[in-house]
């Protein structure tokens, strides 16, 4: 009884301590106030971004004031909110672009998935019609394909410009505008074949969508007899 | 009569009938049994010309269309996408209610998986509007009928008793119990919302952005429908030939 009683409290004890240890250790490692927050600042607005204060800090050795001051607040959110955080801003030495110009740092128009996240979820397009589905992963990891294979001429990286376009049609992809810029027959299929690879059709939708299969809604189980 | 001494009386046999009479009522008893036989008391429609083509083809032989205007639709399979705007626009044109199984058009989808990947194939379905309709041979009303000059098959809402037996006669599922008109309702090739009002074609033709259904007299030869029907490289199929009704809807890939 006693002896394991002791032996207990010996085990508590020094699970305690080497847990107390790893703790001072963890908090040791990263400075928050040398190095700003650890976990990575994630920008929704424009688009995803994720930044990484640490890498700028604790890795590459900048000081808080050489972005803090003139190029960002400290204060969360602000340079979101501005609504003149776009690539184009960067490109003009405006926020990240300030060091990101090719010079100091590689340049903003290069090495996008440094900050920018390739979407896990499809693309799910449902005009003109309902609906096209797109898979980045795909494209990128199958195919090893650039983001600026794409994000050039045939797409912008703004969410639902295409299909505000009136524009965005199969025609225009014969034509070798949008898709059609490597669906053509020679580089990828061309988009007048193999239709329902991407036309997933309103079943599809709502599939992905998880809503109640359309088929059920529309009886095709003989509904009725 | 006096059912008492009616009792009585001794059969006089049939030796005693007129030879005529008797003749004329064999004439009848073998009337009503071939007339099983050949099962045109069951065909209560008229088309018994109907043909539905040579035995290897199910697309009509020319010369052999028993309507005016013979209507039909081919749908050009392999551009259906699944976008529904045909379904929303027949919605829209004929009234139908959403859910509650109530569909003039539909679109199936069939999903298969081969090396790990998802291809899926849609079809449109419709009416079929069948030279041999089994919808029309079984309605005890006569509320559904081919109409005799564009072989539509038409519904009279009025003579219609809401029996259902059409529905389970139907091979292609193609109607549905219309609570609104407490009738049987269902596809009519929008022959009374657009065909009366001049239009050339149906609402669901109409909307498709792929050109999948090409609805048309299958009679015109100048007809799109007359030339994808009669163009030697199409292979064309209906669905459920082995039913025997003479679909007019037929589908081919593009």
């Amino acid at each position: 009884m006693n002896s394991n009683f002791f032996t207990t409290v010996g085990a508590t004890l020094l699970v305690s301590t080497v847990l107390l240890a790893g703790n001072t250790l963890a908090s040791d490692d990263y400075d928050v106030k040398a190095f700003g927050p650890k976990s990575p600042i994630v920008w929704n607005t424009p688009v995803k971004v994720i930044f990484e204060h640490r890498t700028h800090t604790d890795e590459i050795g900048l000081e808080c004031n050489a972005c803090h001051g003139e190029i960002f607040a400290m204060q969360r959110g602000v340079a979101p909110k501005t609504g003149k955080l776009t690539m184009a801003a960067l490109a003009d030495g405006q926020f990240c672009g300030a060091c990101h110009d090719g010079d100091t740092a590689f340049a903003s128009d290069t090495n996008c998935t440094a900050c920018h996240v390739v979407p896990d979820d499809p693309i799910i397009w449902t005009k003109p019609v309902k609906a096209v589905v797109f898979y980045h992963k795909v494209h990128t990891e199958e195919y090893g394909l650039e983001c600026d294979s794409c994000h050039n001429e045939a797409f912008t990286m703004k969410v639902g410009a295409a299909e505000k376009s009136s524009n965005f049609t199969m025609k225009a992809l014969y034509d070798g505008q949008y898709c059609g810029k490597c669906h053509d027959g020679d580089t990828a299929f061309a988009s007048n074949t193999l239709c329902n690879t991407c036309h997933i059709g309103a079943k599809g939708y709502d599939r992905l969508m998880g809503v109640d299969p359309h088929a059920a809604a529309q009886g095709v189980d003989n509904g009725g007899h | 009569m006096d059912i008492k001494n009616l009792e009585k009386e001794t059969n006089e046999g049939v030796e005693s009938l007129p030879s005529d009479e008797r003749r004329s009522f064999l004439k009848m008893g073998l009337a009503v049994t071939g007339v099983f036989l050949g099962g045109t008391v069951l065909s209560l429609t008229s088309v018994s010309t109907a043909k539905g083509g040579n035995s290897d083809s199910v697309v009509p032989v020319e010369g052999q269309y028993p309507y005016t205007k013979h209507y039909g639709m081919i749908m050009r399979q392999n551009k259906c996408v699944d976008c529904e705007k045909c379904l929303d626009a027949c919605r829209e044109t004929n009234h139908v209610p959403k859910g509650h199984g109530a569909w003039r058009t539909d679109i199936q989808e069939r999903l298969t998986t081969i090396d790990g990947i998802e291809k899926r194939e849609f079809r449109p379905i419709l009416c079929n509007h069948c030279n041999r309709p089994p919808c029309v041979r079984v309605c005890p009303t006569k509320a559904t009928y081919k109409d005799p000059e564009t072989g539509i098959v038409v519904m009279d809402y009025k003579k219609c008793i809401g029996c259902k037996t059409c529905m389970a006669a139907c091979p292609y599922n193609a109607r549905y119990f219309s609570h609104d008109k407490y009738a049987i309702d269902k596809c009519n090739f929008c022959l009374d919302t657009r065909l009366a009002e001049g239009h050339k074609d149906t609402a669901c033709a109409a909307a498709c952005p792929a050109d999948v259904r090409i609805f048309g007299d299958i009679k015109d030869t100048s007809t799109e429908i007359y030339q994808l029907l009669h163009e030697p490289d199409n292979k064309i199929w209906v669905i459920r030939p082995e039913c025997g009704a003479l679909p007019n809807v037929f589908y081919m890939n593009a």
